[in-house]
């Protein structure tokens, strides 16, 4: 069953001459699925979150979640949804509990039912023993998780998470993308926005990859990279010359694709790995440098993106 | 409920700003200390007594028997009861003692009376007074502080006016002499008891009655029974409050652009609370504050300056629409600003403007003529009018017009504002 249906959303900013932020944007969302918009920094994904927020109105096209239109019925929709923007929304004078009953009060909560679940709230995002500190004495991690919570007071049927794991350290990452799966597990549909490769394949039952406002593919990830066809992906680190090499290793017939090396390390798309390799050496060995590490991989979203566009998803 | 809880939120947003709290409490009651404190805690603004030393060295005999000498009348008239609220008189024995006390800071002006005065007001060259030091025998000195003006002018106008009392007195002897002559009287001893009765009879004239009174009266208020005189304090704090209402205003009104640019009026807008409400409960914030700050600043300005508003009644509408016009105008002024520096700097500008122009920075007392009339173009202004007439005995006949006004000005400014506000939010 279809809990959000995307139907041509289009989006252009200070029209006639403004960018088109979204073209033409078809997708759905199963119930109790999480769903990522996997693509680069303007790929369009925060503007569809926010039209499926009803923040923004589309030029054309609509979306239904859970329903009700985003359009024609925003106070419903916003009824069932969850919203986790992008920056930590949060009022920095206020502790961690106020802002959470100043957002639940937004939602329409009040009195022993809004303090009671936001004790449960404060639970669900550890931090009951910091929960009368102010917002601006928490570490960026708190911050990010006060800024879930205040989205979950209302136990939303749809949670949008917009690019929750920006800047923050590994560990409160973990915790984010364990608490992402454990609400999921819970019944919450997820929509969820990244540029993290490794979050989307990690998390999603199905994946969205956006780039420059237009969605070039939906799928599970192994349907995504069918994509790619029978290629194997190759890491290869060499001690010097890794431009030369890459520019080299690009006119080989094998080849796809080579990603831009970074640190002497690069990734080829290739058809048969196998009768390529020693041809790789020898490369190498032309330009006087020398491979100092070499492996096999299965396909990733990243090849997706490339092989789709011709530029990598970090470019 | 929920733009309450949003007025609520911004409110304590604000009271919990300490550069804030300054800004809107600190700062207009310590501008009106300072005020008050120049121009003096009585009914009129009026500048404090001027400390004089005075030096009189003129002890000697002056003209004759039953004449005294010119250097006492100075120095009784200095010190005479009616010069207590204008002069701090102080006497020393030496002309070196009195300029130092002015060197040292414990005067503002020396009065040095030299010791040749009387002989020199009955020899034939009238006698003078002047700043400069090292006159002539009859020249009396005023030795001041160089960093004050309106103290020693003081002080020299009234030294003037004794000196040309006695000059006075030295040419109706003269002259009622030589009319004694002219009909007849030859004898001197009855020649010089005529001009010495004269001269007399001349100098306590001039000290019992001066041509010139002046009293001042309350400003006329319309429908006030008998004028009330407010001692000066109220009346400065008033214009502070009216003020620094428009800076507190200005803050919670940024708020919405503090919101826009950090996420959470985005946030806002993705609840189900509507954007009218979210606005509402904005508006509601602006006016809490500023309605807080006045009644803060009314009650301290009772309390810690003995102000006396009026009655109660026109007081909680004055200050309930004094709350509206400043609220209206924060908003105003912010509700076309794209980021909260320009906001800040625009609405600086606009409410100095305003407040020179609606003489929130001079006395009630001292608003007239065209003055009175320019104000009135201001919200500002008009509440001016409507507080000032309450202080100065009014009621509600007389400030039904300014209110009126001011709460035309707020609907204008509040309609203003929402229209910019939802072009941009909705």
């Amino acid at each position: 069953m279809e809990a959000i249906a995307v139907e041509g959303l289009r989006k252009q900013f200070d029209p006639p001459k403004g960018p088109v932020a979204v073209d033409n944007v078809s997708f759905s969302i199963g119930e109790g699925e999480i769903f990522s918009l996997l693509g680069p920094n303007g790929a369009g994904k925060t503007t569809t979150i926010s039209i499926l927020s009803c923040l923004l109105k589309p030029d054309a096209g609509d979306a239904r979640v859970g329903g009700f239109s985003v359009s024609k019925d925003p106070d419903r929709v916003k009824a069932l949804i969850g919203v986790v923007p992008q920056d930590i929304a949060l009022y920095e004078d206020l502790s961690g509990r106020e802002n959470l009953l100043f957002w639940g009060r937004m939602y329409g909560m009040r009195g022993s039912a809004l303090e009671k679940r936001v004790d449960e709230v404060m639970e669900l995002i550890g931090l009951s023993d910091r929960q009368k500190d102010r917002v601006d004495k928490y570490s960026g991690g708190m911050k990010r998780r006060v800024n879930i919570g205040a989205a979950l007071l209302h136990k939303p049927n749809f949670l949008y998470l917009d690019e929750p794991t920006v800047g923050i350290d590994p560990q409160s990452r973990r915790s984010i993308l364990d608490g992402v799966r454990d609400l999921n597990s819970a019944g919450v549909t997820v929509l969820y926005t990244t540029h993290y490769m490794e979050e989307a394949q990690e998390l999603s039952d199905r994946i969205g990859i956006m780039d420059k406002g237009v969605m070039i593919a939906v799928g599970t990830q192994e349907e995504l990279v069918q994509l790619v066809g029978e290629r194997t992906r190759i890491d290869v680190a060499v001690d010097r010359e890794a431009e030369t090499l890459a520019k080299r290793w690009r006119e080989l017939p094998e080849v796809a694709t080579v990603s831009e090396p970074e640190d002497a390390r690069m990734w080829l798309s290739v058809q048969d790995a196998n009768t390529l390799i020693p041809s790789l050496f020898d490369g190498a060995r032309a330009v006087g440098a020398r491979i100092t590490e070499i492996s096999l991989a299965e396909p990733n979203l990243e090849m997706v993106f490339l092989h789709l566009t011709g530029r990598a998803l970090r470019d | 409920m929920r733009a309450l809880s949003i007025a609520v939120k911004d409110t304590r947003h604000v009271y919990r700003n300490v550069a804030g709290l300054a800004m809107m409490l600190l700062a207009p009651l310590l501008l009106t200390f300072a005020l008050s404190a120049a121009f003096g805690s009585g009914n009129n603004f009026s500048v404090g007594a001027v400390r004089t030393v005075v030096a009189n060295q003129d002890v000697s005999a002056g003209a004759g028997a039953g004449t005294p000498a010119a250097g006492a009348t100075l120095v009784s008239t200095l010190t005479s009861p009616g010069m207590t609220g204008l002069l701090k008189v102080t006497q020393v024995d030496s002309a070196a003692a009195a300029r130092s006390a002015v060197d040292n800071g414990d005067a503002d002006v020396a009065v040095i009376i030299p010791a040749g005065l009387t002989n020199a007001l009955t020899s034939a060259a009238p006698a003078g007074a002047g700043a400069p030091a090292g006159g002539g025998a009859g020249q009396i000195q005023i030795y001041r502080d160089p960093a004050l003006t309106v103290a020693p002018a003081i002080v020299l106008a009234v030294v003037q006016s004794v000196v040309g009392s006695l000059n006075g007195a030295r040419a109706a002897a003269g002259t009622s002499a030589q009319l004694a002559a002219s009909l007849g009287v030859t004898d001197s001893a009855e020649l010089s008891a005529l001009a010495t009765q004269t001269a007399q009879a001349f100098a306590g004239l001039a000290q019992t009655s001066g041509p010139v009174t002046l009293e001042q009266r309350a400003p006329a208020v319309p429908g006030a029974g008998q004028p009330k005189s407010p001692n000066v304090a109220s009346q400065v704090l008033l214009g502070m409050m009216l003020f620094f209402m428009l800076f507190g205003a200005a803050t919670p009104a940024r708020s919405i652009l503090d919101e826009h640019r950090q996420g959470t009026l985005s946030r806002l807008f993705t609840t189900p609370t509507p954007r009218s409400t979210i606005l509402v409960g904005k508006y509601v914030a602006v006016f809490l504050v500023v309605l807080i700050q006045a009644v803060v600043l009314l009650v301290a300005g009772r309390f810690l300056m003995g102000a006396h508003w009026g009655s109660l009644g026109p007081v909680i509408i004055l200050t309930l629409v004094s709350a509206l016009v400043a609220a209206s105008l924060g908003l105003l002024t912010v509700s076309y600003a794209k980021t909260p520096a320009q906001a800040g700097a625009g609405s600086a500008a606009i409410f100095v403007f305003l407040g020179l122009i609606s003489g929130n920075f001079v006395g009630s007392a001292n608003i007239g003529g065209t003055f009175a009339i320019v104000r009135r173009i201001s919200p500002i202004g008009w509440l001016m009018e409507g507080w000032d007439n309450l202080l100065f005995g009014g009621s509600w006949s007389s400030i039904a017009l300014p209110v009126g006004a001011a709460l035309a000005f707020a609907l204008a400014f509040f309609g203003i504002a929402t229209f910019f506000f939802r072009r941009r939010y909705t």
